[in-house]
């Protein structure tokens, strides 16, 4: 029930704990913490977000799943004219998340800055499109929240997916019955196996440093984030409610609105409620949701404790007898297990989705 | 023919000078209430525009400004609700733009293109408002609406964008021209030949 007591939809994760009977408490846990985080940057930002720009935030605040060291990796996103108060609001951003008791951003450069709307719009592949530009772009659709003022953030956001689907020749004019919106989809794709190459890259670059929480994160939410990139993409020809946007492409003159539309309401959900919302599908079985989630919520569960000092001061050489590493070997084997089932099992049509995308 | 009073100090004379004009010439004829004044001056600004209400010319106004919904709501029909730019804290989507006419159900619609391109470019939220209340369309505004939120002379581009939507805006729907060429950057003339290219449904069929 929300604040007004209007009764809100249960979300797939919760119906798919009660439907198990299970109990994931890290997962509430995490939750509850973004609730308050996110009504503690609202606060804090009201009236300081000047027209044409937003403040947008990644990471574990987008996807509901903070814990008690999450950091918030952020841009200021403008989409309009330059004015002199840009550079102040990027001053002001990153003194109160500091207050707010945000760690600063990684040192990559990616975030904690100002970025212009074009060329996370203009620039999809080809010599300009940069790491740190596929990394914004692909991860504003993925796992971002914009702070105080979203108009700027909802124009840009409609702007990529509007160029991911118009440019998607095969989508839009292809006479198939298979409607996923393979451009998106392999940009998706590209992104995540830049992320695992990078990781290899940092490892090397930087000697070691948090090399432990890096790869924790690597096994679970960035391939989680990845995971419901897909889902997100093969849900456009699965959804029952996507059927309008489906037919609207087949028409003479074929429309891709309906399906950015959907896409866009689509982008509201976490990672987490995609992959319930999966694994809720007849032909999943019960023992790979149980996998997917009693892993996830155990991995939260080490991020909220203790043992996520352990991860963070930990070098390569300790991990091999490190028991806090053990587990979240363990867990992540879990989990990718649950996706192999949930993507390459007994659901056939996700299995051939899977087959025909996310190979070629 | 839109008569315009957009500044509330200009709404009386031209009220006044309604008797005075000479517009049998036009097919049809609006008038725009003022964009901005206070609560305290609505009653005055709605009595006003009875007057041009009573002489059957419909009033197109902004929805930030229609603070008591009664005093509006019985203009009925002759009451064009116009969709906003983005500035304005209501009024720029078919998300606000339903619930406006669930307040004013007897209400029609003064579709700004130029807002609506420069909520969304990519001119989906346009399709969007029409598809939610494009049944209640009495009315186009056709212009170029810049970041500042002036009006410009259309581009190429606006021309480009507008086409996208020619077939969903019935031709018998009167167009109003917004373009701003008080400082000599376009004439009528051409403007108005932008005007029905972006909106010529017959040139639209031909080409396609």
């Amino acid at each position: 029930m929300s604040e007004s007591g209007i009764r809100t939809p249960e979300l797939w994760v919760d119906r798919i704990e009660r439907e198990l009977g299970a109990d994931w408490p890290a997962i509430r846990k995490a939750r509850l913490l973004t609730s308050q985080k996110r009504a503690a940057l609202r606060s804090a930002f009201q009236e300081k977000i000047s027209p044409d720009t937003s403040l947008v935030v990644f990471g574990s605040i987008a996807r509901e799943e903070m814990t008690a060291g999450s950091d918030s990796d952020w841009i200021l996103l403008v989409d309009g004219q330059a004015t002199p108060e840009h550079g102040d609001q990027k001053h002001t951003i990153a003194s109160e998340l500091k207050d707010l008791g945000f760690p600063e951003p990684g040192r990559s450069g990616v975030f904690g800055c100002m970025v212009g709307s074009h060329d996370l719009v203009h620039e999809i592949g080809g010599e300009d499109d940069t790491n740190s530009n596929t990394t914004r772009r692909v991860l504003l659709l993925l796992e971002s929240l914009p702070v105080g003022k979203r108009e700027a953030y909802d124009r840009v956001r409609r702007q990529v997916l509007n160029r991911y689907l118009h440019d998607d020749r095969g989508l839009v004019r292809s006479s198939g019955q298979l409607k996923v919106p393979r451009f998106l989809l392999n940009d998706l794709t590209r992104y995540w196996r830049t992320v695992t190459v990078d990781f290899v890259y940092k490892q090397r670059a930087e000697t070691g440093r948090k090399w432990a929480l890096r790869n924790a994160k690597l096994r679970m939410s960035r391939k989680l984030v990845f995971a419901s990139g897909l889902l997100r993409c093969f849900f456009c020809h699965l959804d029952p409610d996507a059927a309008a946007a489906r037919e609207a492409l087949r028409r003479p003159q074929p429309d891709a609105a309906k399906l950015l539309a959907y896409l866009e309401n689509e982008l509201e959900r976490t990672p987490l409620e995609l992959l319930a919302r999966a694994a809720l599908r007849p032909q999943i079985p019960r023992t790979t949701a149980a996998k997917l989630f009693n892993s996830y919520d155990a991995f939260l569960s080490i991020l909220d404790g203790d043992k996520r000092e352990a991860l963070e001061g930990m070098t390569e050489s300790e991990m091999a007898f490190s028991p806090v590493w053990n587990e979240i070997r363990g867990l992540s084997h879990d989990f990718h297990s649950g996706l192999l089932d949930l993507f390459f099992g007994a659901d056939q049509e996700l299995r051939d989705l899977t087959i025909q995308y996310g190979v070629f | 023919m839109e008569l315009s009073a957009l500044r509330l100090d200009e709404l009386q004379p031209l009220i006044e000078a309604l008797d005075d004009l000479d517009l049998t010439g036009f097919e049809f004829v609006s008038f725009h209430a003022p964009s901005r004044f206070s609560q305290q001056d609505e009653m005055y600004v709605v009595d006003c525009l009875r007057s041009a209400v009573a002489r059957n010319i419909p009033v197109v106004v902004h929805p930030d400004v229609m603070f008591n919904t009664g005093l509006w709501k019985s203009m009925g029909p002759s009451l064009f609700i116009e969709n906003m730019d983005k500035r304005k804290p209501v009024g720029r989507t078919a998300a606000d733009l339903r619930v406006l006419f669930e307040r004013f159900p007897d209400a029609r619609f003064c579709f700004d293109l130029g807002h609506a391109r420069q909520v969304d470019p990519t001119m989906i939220e346009a399709r969007l408002i029409l598809e939610a209340v494009g049944d209640r369309l009495a009315e186009v505004h056709i212009s170029e609406v810049n970041t500042s939120s002036r009006h410009d002379p259309l581009s190429r581009y606006a021309i480009s964008a507008f086409r996208s939507l020619a077939s969903l805006v019935p031709e018998s729907v009167p167009v109003v021209l917004e373009t701003l060429i008080d400082q000599g950057q376009s004439d009528i003339l051409t403007e108005i030949g932008r005007a029905r290219r972006a909106l010529d449904q017959a040139s639209l069929s031909l080409a396609g």
